[in-house]
């Protein structure tokens, strides 16, 4: 404050000539520069709180944690649109046929001709670590809340380890070993090392575990939109299924079949994915009222050629005489000359007047096609064949007539294939973990390489954090 | 403390405006006349006219030589002294040459004055807290007045700014009137491109330049909606862009891309002037692209099927036969060769008493556009100000307000990029009905288009007062209060008549986008000044303070699903509304700033300025910040020895200039760690996310300025010439500092030890040709060369701005492939494979570097008068790089038109030529080649032009033939002719699919009386 002395110095030294009447603007002028420094401090913006006030408030945290599903939904690996699994996957692997423009990362997909700089191989990296910080951010914000309820707590903490779980599984199988972010700390995490897979899955197994022992049985929204402890298991006996855990794998797929007072079977094809079906376990609900899946728009057309893709003959030839899927989950458009096929899972392109169908993320039958498999796996073939018959008979198909071990599985493969096709990539990992990429993709996927069976690190990440080297083999 | 001055400052701005509506309501006009000196009873009276080329000329002091006696002309140009017989009266008025006429014991003596440019270097320059004369200035200050701006049939101040200052370069967005311009005084210094914008002040008050609207209403306006709109250039008396350190110190941290300082109009001491300027005129687009016509299209597209083999499919309605293949229509004649008219009318009313002094200035502007359709542009105006001196004149006043309402009615997008791709073959607009033709779904009728609406309404109030009080003989205090208010809204409309009626989609499926922006801010400036000068020397000190805040709310809404497309703009009627941004920010700024100037001898001058800046920009620890420059300059042909010497030489002065000055264009709450609405509904609950990974410890972008110039006049100033030399380094870079995605976000905002450099020479050279009592004529010619260049940037290798930029290159440049030519055996484009391994791909082979700066650009300006004629033409050239007229335009030989220049293809092998084989898109090989020379250095050519940027045209109706009536007619044109070697539309535009600028002649007449 020098301005403030030298107008002190100012009017001692011309005191004797300065009038009242002088005195009184240069006593304003003072006050003016001598007001304080916190001028410039502002308070927050309306339209913001801050990190801390969010969990404060119920209402605030619940948003911030909804905020995640909405972005699950609209963008990366688990969106309906044409970014998402079930469509690049399905391109990728045999499920899908590609008819679109010349440009386009689906086409990239559908060559398997990925490169470390393609977008989407950034975009799913990126939107899913973007999630996993928002669900960091809730579990460090909840438990530094002092405000919210422990029942609250629980259920914010529960879902924001499921989502956590959910999405590295996803990018463990898309890429192979990955940094596990468990913290919001941005300085630990832009140095982040990959970690070995079965690292990751023990991981992922616990936090699931916490997860699952932290939620309520009860869904606390309409429409199963917002995960519960059946959801938390239902990707838990997934991943145990993955990590060959046989016997957790199906002692947990029946915790949700056991539960038929809330899950029961629904032997009705086109109910299976109305947004009231009772074998629904999770589903995404839509952005705004009307609207249904973005799976519906991407995959159905309604005229030839097909805008983008169709069903691929191969999948098309795969589904037995009599099977009442391939008249239920698909539809054949034709000009007359030719014909293609889109699945037809969810009915509905457009709006609705109140919407029909959500988005599934998980449903019963995986859990007694997930069942079926551990039984088989540990030798409990009759157990198995039930559960696979379960499946069969619903789509109008006789018993399995599989015997061995080694047949049940292979039928089991191929009941996945033709019950779980463009669901979110399930035929790609399939033939993944069951090490048939290469039998099954080489003969009818000219662009087809074993190397292919990871997707590469984006190259962006590769280069601003050396740590993350070296690169998947093949890219 | 913080309440108190606030409170302070809100009284004194309750107290000036009751002191300026008493004084508005005081009848002005009775003073009129009090500025004629009582005669004293002396001997003899002389009276007579004084005149200039032009007609009578109110204000000249006629003083007696040797004392202190003078009058001031009135009017009519009318004066009467009394002075003894045996006196030399003299003549004097700013701009004019002064005469010193013996009374000789003469009655009547009448004087013609001429108007003298060697007086500019007596001209006071405003330099925002402080003004200085011209030959006084230590800083490097651009300047036009009222004279070069009137002459401009243009709504946007920038526009009229173009091409008349070194330094200064202004591309025009778009010819969609309201469109916005960008400005870059010396160059690009942040690494942010919206971070580049210069400080506007308008008569002391900060005016926020950040656009207006929101993407998704104003998709008619590439690049935003200028706020600067809501200025009338017709009240603007004068702009000074500020482009040194020892101009731009004292703006501190908002003074980095310089400052352009807007005066408007004052009223003048004399009778009640009134004014009325009347202009209609017309406009049409500058240039049209060369397109093929019917048949050469037609053959492209035959061609394209030959060679690949394949038979027309359905949907080929051009050449499949459904459209009538001898059909053309030139399609942008059709959509943007239309007439758009220019209606503008001002009045103004001025004068005052030596006391008190006013003017009041209305505008009405309209302008319709090119586009088919009743697309309008209308803006009404209200300027006024007031000026007042107590008696002892120790006590003034200033009071201005102006006010602006605008409406404009576009399209809600614009059609300009349909009229260069639709094929020209394609079928009539209307059908026999008169109603739009769909020729059986087989094609969307781009008139389809205006049915959508881009409507938005802006109305600004600004008010700005001064105080100031003279304490001690030497010293003032003063304090400049300043309050503005924007009320912005604007919507798109999306109604289902855009759609062929054959899908039958109704007005559920309309919808309607909304934003409403309101922007208030205030400003209080108390400042102190003193002045003193002791033998040969001059002291100028000034401190003064700052303190302003900001205040802008936005909402954006989005509507759907209406019972009936008349019900659009009724957001209650919709089925569904979202907000889709609901936002409140809040800017606070304090300062302290001061200036200390000494000259001596008139000779040497040294200023030193500095700022100490707050700024809610930024955390707590990086509030403050302080800059500073000195400027010095020494007036070498002051110096006795040139005098003597060098007796050719009328003015020298060597300036040299250094200091810092920041930028803080950085957003709001940007340090703060929040959670904000991610606009993503879920269950009914909007969802919440992280705003950011935050960092509370960013700070100022610093940049230091060094200028050196050199001014010389000779011959009387008749050739003067300035000569400058700058470099500017921008560092301390605010960006996003790229992180892994790992982290959750891709960025982090923090300052960034990036160096960015802007070097260049501006040269202005003004000559006065001719002068001669009926015939004048005065040259001005600026140039600049300028280059900007990337220094340093930590870690770029491996960063997202890794294809952005390099090292050692300017900022705007593209990273491109680089074209080698077509293959004579395929006739498929080719690349240079940079790193030799067989395929080409962008991070490794897109070494190719084009800059798109302009590498230099200039205008000559000419103003040639003639008795009572006034011709004045100002060309402006840039000479640049920018994106090729095929840019837009998509694959030849895909259903959509093309340049004629495109017929030049590849045919046969062994064929050589511009363009390679025609496809219709199923050539995988041709396409991706086309995409690669889309990305290459062949599609970045030349855009050099030369404008004839304006011309004007005025003749002064003989004072003897209306008898106390000034009357003026005036012919003026705008970007009335181009020249270049450029084959897209127009030079200019950034936005290739965008208007291009529009060439405008009004007519008009001027009255005064």
């Amino acid at each position: 404050m020098k301005q403030i002395s030298f107008f002190r110095f100012i009017q001692q030294g011309k005191s004797g000539i300065v009038t009242n009447r002088l005195l009184i603007p240069f006593l304003a002028f003072s006050l003016l520069l001598n007001s304080c420094d916190n001028f410039v401090d502002v308070d927050l913006p309306t339209s913001q709180l801050t990190a801390s006030a969010v969990f404060q408030d119920k209402a605030t945290a619940n948003a911030a944690m909804v905020s995640i599903y909405a972005k699950m939904r609209d963008t990366g690996i688990l969106s309906g649109n044409v970014s998402g699994l079930s469509n690049e996957l399905g391109n990728y692997a045999d499920e899908l046929d590609y008819y679109g423009g010349i440009s386009g990362t689906t086409r990239n997909f559908y060559n398997n001709s990925i490169l470390a700089s393609n977008t989407e191989i950034f975009s799913w990296w990126s939107s899913s670590y973007s999630q996993i910080y928002a669900a960091n951010a809730i579990i460090e914000g909840v438990s530094a809340s002092s405000i919210l309820a422990k029942v609250d707590k629980d259920q914010l903490t529960g879902e924001a380890l499921f989502v956590r779980s959910l999405l590295t599984f996803y990018l463990l199988n898309l890429y192979g070993d990955v940094p596990y972010i468990t913290t919001t700390n941005y300085q630990l995490n832009k140095v982040a090392h990959r970690m070995p897979s079965s690292e990751l899955y023990s991981h992922i197994i616990s936090d699931l575990q916490l997860s699952a022992s932290l939620l309520s049985d009860n869904y606390i929204s309409s429409d199963r939109v917002r995960p519960n402890k059946s959801v938390a298991m239902a990707l838990l006996a997934r991943v145990y299924l993955y990590n060959s855990s046989w016997a957790e794998a199906a002692d947990t797929a029946s915790y949700l079949i056991n539960n038929t007072g809330v899950y029961p079977w629904e032997n009705n094809l086109e109910a299976i994915f109305l947004k009231e079906s009772s074998t629904t376990i999770w589903q995404f609900m839509p952005r705004t009222d009307g609207q249904n899946t973005q799976e519906g728009e991407t995959f159905i057309f309604t005229s030839g050629p097909p805008p983008t893709v169709a069903l691929s003959d191969q999948l098309l030839n795969d589904f037995e005489i009599g099977d009442q899927r391939k008249i239920h989950w698909v539809k054949t458009i034709t000009d007359g000359s030719d014909s293609w096929s889109h699945v037809n899972k969810y009915r509905q392109k457009s709006n609705t007047l109140g919407a029909m169908e959500y988005s599934v993320v998980f449903r019963l039958a995986e859990q007694y096609l997930i069942r079926g498999e551990a039984r088989a796996q540990q030798g409990d073939l009759i157990g198995a064949k039930e559960d696979l018959n379960k499946i069969r008979n619903t789509a109008g198909l006789a018993n399995t007539t599989a015997l061995s071990k080694s047949d049940i599985l292979t039928a089991l493969l191929q009941e996945r294939k033709v019950e779980l096709f463009t669901e979110m990539g399930h035929r790609f990992f399939d033939l993944k973990r069951t090490n048939q990429l290469d039998a099954a993709l080489t003969v009818v996927k000219p662009g087809w390489n074993t190397t292919d069976r990871l997707f590469p690190l984006p190259e962006s990440e590769i280069s601003l954090n050396p740590n993350l080297n070296p690169q998947n083999n093949g890219y | 403390m913080k309440n108190s001055s606030l409170i302070n400052g809100s009284r004194t701005i309750v107290y000036s405006l009751i002191l300026g509506l008493y004084l508005f309501l005081t009848p002005v006009l009775a003073y009129n006349g009090s500025n004629f000196l009582k005669l004293n009873l002396q001997t003899h009276q002389v009276s007579g006219t004084v005149t200039d080329s032009n007609g009578p000329l109110p204000g000249v002091t006629v003083t007696i030589k040797g004392t202190n006696t003078a009058v001031i002309t009135d009017f009519d140009g009318k004066y009467q002294i009394a002075a003894s017989p045996s006196a030399t009266l003299v003549y004097s008025f700013m701009g004019y040459k002064t005469v010193s006429m013996p009374i000789n014991a003469l009655k009547t003596i009448d004087i013609v004055l001429q108007e003298d440019a060697t007086t500019l270097q007596e001209v006071r320059i405003n330099a925002g807290y402080y003004s200085v004369k011209e030959s006084e200035r230590t800083s490097s200050i651009a300047r036009i007045t009222a004279k070069d701006i009137e002459k401009q049939p243009v709504t946007n101040v920038l526009a009229a700014m173009q091409g008349r200052m070194a330094g200064v370069s202004i591309t025009q967005n778009t010819g969609v009137s309201g469109g916005s311009f960008d400005i870059q005084i010396r160059g690009q210094n942040s690494l942010r491109a919206d971070g580049n914008k210069p400080l506007y002040i308008i008569d002391g008050v900060p005016y926020a330049s950040e656009a207006l609207g929101s993407d998704l209403t104003g998709t008619v306006l590439p690049g935003g909606i200028s706020p600067l709109n809501s200025i009338n250039p017709g009240d603007i008396e004068s702009i000074e862009v500020l482009k040194d350190a020892d101009a731009t110190a004292i703006y501190g941290s908002r003074g980095a891309n310089g400052v352009v300082l807007v005066t408007t109009k004052k009223g003048k001491e004399g009778k009640t002037k009134f004014t009325t300027n009347v202009s209609t005129g017309f406009g049409k687009v500058t240039r049209l692209m060369d397109l093929m016509n019917t048949p050469q299209y037609l053959q492209m597209r035959k061609e394209a099927f030959v060679n690949d083999g394949i038979p027309y499919g359905y949907s080929d309605y051009d050449v499949n036969g459904t459209w009538d293949q001898k059909r053309y229509t030139d399609w942008q004649k059709t959509f943007i060769g239309g007439t758009a008219e220019f209606t503008d009318l001002q009045s103004s009313v001025s004068g005052g008493s030596s006391q008190t002094q006013f003017i009041i200035n209305g505008n009405f502007h309209k302008e319709t556009t090119v586009f088919p359709g009743d697309s309008n542009y209308k803006k009404g105006n209200i300027h006024s100000q007031l000026s007042h001196e107590s008696e002892n004149k120790k006590f003034r006043l200033t009071f201005s307000m102006g006010y602006t309402a605008q409406e404009n009615n576009q399209p809600g997008i614009d059609i300009t990029q349909q009229a260069i791709l639709l094929p020209p073959n394609a079928p009539a607009l209307y059908d026999a009905q008169g109603n739009l033709n769909w020729e059986n779904s087989t094609w969307n009728n781009p008139l389809a288009n205006l049915n959508g609406k881009y409507i938005s309404r802006t109305n600004d109030l600004l008010v700005n007062s001064l105080l100031s009080y003279n304490i001690l003989p030497h010293l003032i205090a003063e304090t400049s209060i300043g309050f503005t208010d924007t009320r912005f809204d604007d919507s798109r409309t999306q109604p289902s008549t855009l759609y062929d009626p054959a899908y039958e989609v109704g007005s559920e499926y309309s919808s309607i986008y909304v934003n409403t922006t309101n922007r208030k801010s205030w400003i209080i400036e108390p400042q102190i000044s003193w002045t003193k000068e002791f033998g040969k020397g001059k002291t100028e000190v000034l401190l003064g303070s700052t303190f302003q805040q900001q205040k802008t709310l936005q909402l954006v809404q989005e509507a759907n699903g209406f019972s009936s497309n008349s019900l659009l703009y009724n957001l209650s009627s919709a089925f569904n509304v979202y907000d889709l941004l609901h936002e409140e920010s809040v800017y606070k700024y304090q300062a302290f700033f001061g200036r200390v100037n000494f000259s001596w001898a008139n000779q040497y001058i040294l200023n030193f300025t500095a700022r100490r800046d707050g700024s809610s920009r930024f955390g707590a620890q990086k509030q403050f910040s302080t800059f500073g420059a000195i400027g010095s300059a020494w007036l070498f042909s002051n110096a006795n020895f040139i005098k003597y010497n060098l007796p050719f030489l009328s003015f020298g002065k060597l300036r040299a200039s250094y200091g810092t000055t920041g930028n803080d264009q950085i957003g709001d709450y940007q340090f703060l760690d929040t959670y904000g609405s991610s606009g993503n509904n879920y269950g009914g609950v909007v969802g919440l996310e992280p705003t950011r990974l935050f960092n509370p410890n960013f700070g100022w972008e610093t940049n230091k300025k060094l200028e050196f110039a050199l001014e010389t006049g000779f011959i009387q100033d008749r050739i003067f010439l300035t000569a400058g030399w700058y470099n500017n380094q921008s560092s301390n870079q605010l960006v996003g500092i790229p992180l892994p995605a790992t982290t959750g976000f891709n960025s982090l905002q923090a300052n960034l030890d990036a160096t960015v450099q802007n070097r260049g020479i501006e040269l202005t050279l003004r000559t006065i040709n001719f002068q001669k009592q009926s015939f004048n004529w005065i040259s001005s010619f600026n140039l600049t060369i300028s280059r900007n260049k990337l220094l340093s940037f930590p870690n770029l290798k491996g960063s997202t701005y890794e294809n952005q930029f390099v090292i050692g290159q300017p900022l705007n440049i593209k990273k491109v492939y680089h074209y080698t030519g077509i293959d004579p055996a395929t006739g498929i484009y080719q690349f240079e494979d940079f790193n030799n391994d067989g395929v080409l791909t962008a991070a490794e082979d897109k070494r190719s570097i084009r800059d798109l700066n302009p590498k230099y650009f200039g205008g000559f300006q000419n103003t040639i008068t003639y008795k009572n004629w006034q011709l004045d033409f100002l060309f402006q050239g840039v000479k640049q790089l920018n994106y090729s007229g095929s840019y837009t335009t998509g694959i030849p030989g895909t259903m959509t038109n093309q340049p004629a220049t495109v017929v030049d293809r590849w045919q046969n092998s062994g064929d050589s030529a511009l363009y390679q084989q025609y496809t219709t898109g199923v050539n995988g090989e041709a396409v991706s080649a086309f995409y690669n020379f889309y990305s290459s250095d062949a599609m970045i050519v030349d855009a050099s032009y030369i404008r004839l940027k304006n011309l004007s045209l005025s003749y002064t109706v003989p004072q003897q033939w209306l008898k106390g009536i000034n009357c003026r007619f005036v012919f003026q044109g705008q970007n009335l002719l181009t020249i270049t070697s450029y084959r897209g539309a127009d030079p200019e535009s950034r936005f290739s699919s965008s208007l291009p600028p529009l060439k405008v002649f009004t007519t008009g007449i001027q009255l005064t009386f």
